[in-house]
C-alpha cells in the first residue's frame, strides 16, 4: 500500500493543507508557496523549519512521519555504499534520487552532489508525498 | 564562575520519571528573590522535559530550545511559592524531543506549554554526561537543596526607538554571567527563555497597560553567544482597546534568530 504510485490527484488532495502548514511554519504568505519551489533556496527554510514543518504536518494530518525517511526511501534497497560515498552521491545514487524526487525540476540536480545538499531539493510537493506515504503506512498498519 | 546547578537550574526534585514519556517534579522559588519571571517558569517546565528526554537517550543527546507552539500565562509566581511541574513527552529520539507540560501552584495552573520541540544535539559538546547522570540520581532520590537560585540579572534594553505601532531596541548579551555555568558548562549559550523575556518586556512596553496572555509560534533559529549584540523588534497587529497581538523578532547582524507572536490582554481578565 505504502509503495503504490502517487498520482497527481493524490498530491492535489493534500496540497492546500500542506501549503498552508508550510506558510505557517515559514511565516510567509501562502501565495509564495508554489508546488515546486525549493524550500531552502526560494523560501529561506532552515533546519529548524523542517523540524517545525514535520511536527505541524503530523498534527494537521494526524499522521506519524518517521525521521530521515526521505533519503532512506530514496535509497530503497540500494546498499549504502552504492548510494553514497564519502558524503557524495554516487551516479547510481543520484539516478535513484532523481527518480524518487520526480517532482523536482531536473536542473536542480548537480553532479557531483553532496548528500548534505539533498534537502536543498525539497519542495512543497516533496512533503505532499511524505504525507501521502505516511497516511498509507498508517492505514496499512491499522 | 557560579557553582553548578545554582544559577540556572529550576528543578529541585523529580517525583515521578518515565524516561521518554512523562515526569513530574518541583521547584521552590527562593523567598528572598524580588520576583520570578514567567519565562523562568517555562524554563522550569522545559528543564523537567529535558531530564526525561536525556534519560531516555541515555545522556547521548541534550535538547536545546527550538520551537514552542503555545505558552499560556495564567498567573504570576511569587517568591517563596512552590512550583509543581508536569511534562508529557509526545516523542523523543536522537533528533528531537516533542513535549508539553504545565506548572501549578497549590493545584492551580499558572503556566501551560504545548507543541514544544527541542532539537537534540550531542550532549558531550555542551555538558558532561556523568555529571548530569549524578544530578538526575540526586533529583530523583532525596532532591537537591532548595534556595540556591539567587536571581538572574535581566539584560537591559537600550537604544529604544518608537515607530507607529512598533518598538525597536538593542539587547547586549553579557560576555559573562552566572547562568552560563549551567547553560552550558562546555558551550555557553544565552538561554532562549531569557531572550524571550527581553522580547516580551519590549512587547509589553509597546502594548502598555496590557499584560501577556499567550505566546505563540516561538522559533529559535540559532544560538546566541555571550557578548552578542541583538536587535529586537516588536510590531503591533491591528490594535484594540482590550487586547493586542505583537509580533516579535530578534536579529544578530541582520539575521533572524528568534521569532514569536505575543497575545496581550487587560490585567483584570484572568
Amino acid at each position: 500500500m505504502a509503495n503504490k504510485e502517487i498520482t497527481q490527484q493524490d498530491i492535489l488532495a493534500v496540497y492546500p493543507t500542506v501549503a498552508q502548514v508550510l506558510a505557517d511554519a515559514l511565516g510567509c504568505d501562502v501565495e509564495r508557496v508554489k508546488p515546486n519551489v525549493s524550500l531552502i533556496e526560494d523560501l529561506d527554510a532552515e533546519s529548524i523549519d523542517f523540524l517545525d514543518l514535520v511536527f505541524r504536518l503530523e498534527r494537521a494530518f494526524k499522521i506519524k512521519i518517521p525521521r530521515g525517511k526521505i533519503v532512506e526511501d530514496a535509497r530503497g534497497d540500494l546498499p549504502e555504499s552504492d548510494f553514497e560515498q564519502q558524503g557524495y552521491l554516487t551516479e547510481l545514487g543520484l539516478a535513484r534520487l532523481r527518480q524518487f524526487l520526480s517532482e523536482v525540476p531536473p536542473e536542480r540536480f548537480h553532479s557531483p552532489m553532496k548528500t548534505a545538499d539533498i534537502p536543498r531539493l525539497f519542495s512543497p510537493e516533496t512533503f505532499c508525498k511524505v504525507v501521502i506515504r505516511a497516511q498509507r503506512a498508517g492505514s496499512g498498519s491499522a | 564562575m557560579a557553582e553548578r546547578f545554582s544559577a540556572f537550574s529550576f528543578v529541585d526534585r523529580i517525583t515521578e520519571l518515565e524516561p521518554g514519556r512523562r515526569a513530574t517534579g518541583r521547584f521552590t522559588v527562593p523567598a528572598a528573590l524580588p520576583d520570578f519571571p514567567s519565562c523562568l517558569v517555562a524554563e522550569a517546565v522545559g528543564q523537567l522535559a529535558a531530564w526525561a528526554a536525556m534519560a531516555y537517550v541515555e545522556f547521548r543527546r541534550l535538547p536545546v530550545a527550538g520551537l514552542a507552539g503555545k505558552t499560556a500565562f495564567f498567573g504570576t509566581v511569587k517568591p517563596g511559592q512552590r512550583l509543581d511541574l508536569e511534562v508529557e513527552i509526545e516523542s523523543c529520539d536522537d533528533e528531537a524531543v516533542a513535549y508539553g507540560g504545565c506548572a501549578r501552584i497549590d493545584a492551580v495552573k499558572v503556566l501551560e506549554i504545548a507543541h514544544c520541540v527541542g532539537p537534540m544535539l550531542p550532549l558531550e559538546q555542551f555538558d558532561a554526561a556523568e555529571v548530569l547522570r549524578a544530578r538526575l540520581r540526586l533529583l530523583c532520590d532525596a532532591g537537591a537543596p532548595e534556595g540556591r537560585f539567587s536571581g538572574v540579572a535581566r539584560p537591559q534594553l537600550t537604544a529604544i526607538e518608537r515607530g507607529v505601532g512598533e518598538l525597536h531596541a538593542t539587547l547586549q548579551v553579557p560576555p559573562a554571567a552566572p547562568f552560563f555555568a549551567d547553560h552550558f558548562p562546555r558551550r555557553p549559550v544565552f538561554p532562549g527563555t531569557l531572550l524571550l523575556d527581553s522580547q516580551i518586556r519590549l512587547a509589553q512596553e509597546l502594548a502598555t497597560p496590557l499584560v501577556p496572555r499567550e505566546l505563540n509560534d516561538v522559533k529559535i533559529r540559532s544560538f546566541v553567544a555571550p557578548g552578542q549584540l541583538l536587535q529586537l523588534h516588536a510590531r503591533m497587529l491591528p490594535p484594540a482597546a482590550s487586547a493586542a497581538t505583537v509580533t516579535m523578532s530578534a536579529l544578530v547582524d541582520g539575521k533572524s534568530i528568534s521569532t514569536a507572536r505575543l497575545e496581550l490582554g487587560s490585567r483584570d481578565k484572568s
